[in-house]
């Protein structure tokens, strides 16, 4: 996209961070260039659409930690903007990006205060716990969160991770399920699920990731992690957890098939040196050879 | 018929006063609006029972993509006999009576400094102050059908139908002059009338909130009506090419 626009004309950087701002794409390091080397110096130019970009300026300023840019932003917003609760929110984000958390955080009950259903402040308190390394409380704070705004999948995302980083599978791949119901067709969202019930184990769990991994192929055929996660679910059920025969040889077949797309792709992606120094196939082979023995023998 | 002829103070002191002063009025009136607009605010409360709404849907559409247990561990949340939140959840009906409550009642009184007010002053003076005039011609001859509508206000059954009274030229360029405000003050501006007339002839503007109770009835029915049937029976039988007919009869039939 920004290949076809030539960025130091003011039309196109002025159009491609408006397109920017439109797809919430965060391309912090290419906002501050484009700001710092054309429109600035056009601001005059740009009418109301002004304000909007120095508030998306703001934000990547402080993703590229250039506080003195931000400073210049949130100023000249507060200039133009006295009390709103937009630009406050920005101050507390800067106060956080200096590790100022008391501050931010007097910042966003000050926001929370004037208006309660303000979503930015609250999450914000979220990123403030989780910086701070308090995943406990910022689980208990966005679970708060999730029981006024149940429908956002982004929180819902987030505190996926946070339950994955405190090691609670269970309540993870709960997470994971709303996001599968948020958008049954994206095959990430079924891949993570996978593999979050690969992590927890045991037969049943395995039995879902199996199904899970499956759906993700099957979404997207391309997909080489779901092939793997396939390939290691269904080995693993026919070596150790299958009941009998008949399960045993559904599985082995399931991981036949993988391992087949497996190859499929890799020599179709790369040529015959490459594939010969990856040993992915020679590990492939191993794993498929451990299948067709019997276990216990 | 002789033809009339106008007197060019007409021009000076009629025709182009109504026109600036219908033009000004529309500006003023684009610029108090934005002074007294208040912000509506959403109350919590509202936005969670929206929410809780949305996903109790969505559970419904998508969650046949679940595992059988954990759909049944949202359904069994929303619509637990003793403990669903649609069960416990109470709401009072959130019809409120605008006559009791103050912010409504401030909204309601600013509409009518804004918009209806302007109407009637500006119009009972155009009325007063230039009435009985013709003002213009238009340059095409029309039939005897449009004599109320250009010729408010002089009744003479003789008259040309193409001429155009003082009160009548108003009325035209209140609706006329939609476009040159898009032009000055852009988009979505209030200076704009028309809209104002719309609703008022559709009647009250005011649409009562929906109820949230009703709106928790329902769901709860059509939740409870939902069964589950996982869309991942036999996945991978269907992704390695042997298919077990047992799921395609049974996708095909709940599909």
């Amino acid at each position: 996209m920004a290949e076809q626009l030539n960025l130091s004309n003011f039309e196109d950087a002025r159009t491609y961070l408006r397109k920017l701002r439109e797809d919430q794409i965060r391309d912090a390091a290419m906002v501050v260039q484009i700001w710092e080397e054309v429109l600035m110096n056009y601001a005059y130019n740009l009418g109301d659409e002004l304000w909007l970009i120095y508030e998306q300026v703001c934000i990547a300023a402080l993703d590229c930690r250039r506080p003195d840019l931000a400073m210049v932003c949130i100023e000249e917003l507060e200039a133009k903007f006295p009390k709103s609760l937009r630009v406050t929110r920005l101050e507390g984000m800067f106060y956080e990006s200096q590790d100022r958390y008391d501050k931010a955080q007097q910042l966003y009950d000050h926001i929370l205060s004037e208006d309660e259903t303000n979503m930015f402040a609250r999450k914000r308190q979220v990123a403030i716990l989780k910086a701070q390394g308090k995943i406990p409380e910022a689980i208990a704070k966005l679970n708060d969160y999730l029981k006024e705004f149940m429908t956002d999948f982004e929180a819902w995302m987030e505190q996926c991770d946070l339950y994955i980083a405190e090691m609670d599978y269970a309540k993870a791949s709960f997470c994971m399920e709303e996001l599968i119901l948020s958008n049954p067709h994206n095959h990430l969202y079924h891949l993570k699920y996978a593999e979050i019930k690969y992590t927890q184990g045991g037969s049943e769990n395995l039995e879902i990731a199996r199904a899970y991994f499956s759906e993700a192929a099957k979404l997207n055929p391309r997909n080489l992690r779901s092939l793997f996660g396939l390939l290691m679910t269904a080995s693993g059920l026919a070596v150790y957890q299958a009941k009998n025969a008949r399960e045993r040889q559904a599985n082995t077949k399931y991981a036949l098939w993988a391992a087949e797309q497996i190859t499929e792709i890799y020599q179709s992606e790369l040529n015959k040196k490459q594939v010969g120094e990856m040993k992915v196939m020679e590990t492939i082979e191993k794993l498929l050879s451990s299948l067709q023995l019997p276990p216990g023998n | 018929m002789a033809e009339l002829l106008l007197d060019s103070n007409i021009r000076v002191w009629v025709f182009l006063p109504i026109v600036v002063i219908t033009f000004l009025v529309g500006i003023i009136r684009h610029y108090v609006t934005i002074l007294l607009s208040s912000e509506k605010k959403s109350e919590l409360q509202q936005v969670a029972d929206s929410h809780a709404l949305i996903r109790s849907r969505i559970l419904r559409e998508n969650g046949k993509y679940i595992p059988k247990h954990a759909f049944n561990m949202r359904k069994s949340f929303f619509n637990d006999e003793d403990r669903g939140f649609f069960k416990t959840q109470k709401r009072e009906a959130a019809v409120k009576n605008p006559m009791t409550d103050p912010t409504m009642m401030t909204d309601m009184l600013k509409g009518n400094v804004t918009n209806v007010l302007p109407m009637i002053i500006i119009g009972g003076w155009i009325n007063w102050a230039f009435s009985g005039f013709l003002t213009t011609k238009v340059p095409f001859p029309l039939t005897l059908r449009f004599k109320p509508m250009l010729q408010r206000g002089i009744e003479l059954l003789s008259l040309d139908a193409s001429w155009v009274s003082s009160i009548s030229w108003y009325f035209l360029n209140v609706f006329g002059l939609r476009s040159m405000y898009t032009l000055i003050l852009g988009q979505d501006n209030a200076a704009d009338q028309t809209k104002v007339m719309q609703e008022q002839m559709s009647g009250s503007a005011m649409v009562a909130p929906p109820d949230p109770m009703k709106a928790f009835k329902a769901e709860w029915e059509a939740l409870e009506i939902c069964n589950h049937q996982w869309m991942l029976e036999g996945v991978e039988d269907e992704l390695t090419g042997g298919i077990i007919p047992e799921t395609i009869y049974i996708k095909n039939k709940f599909a």
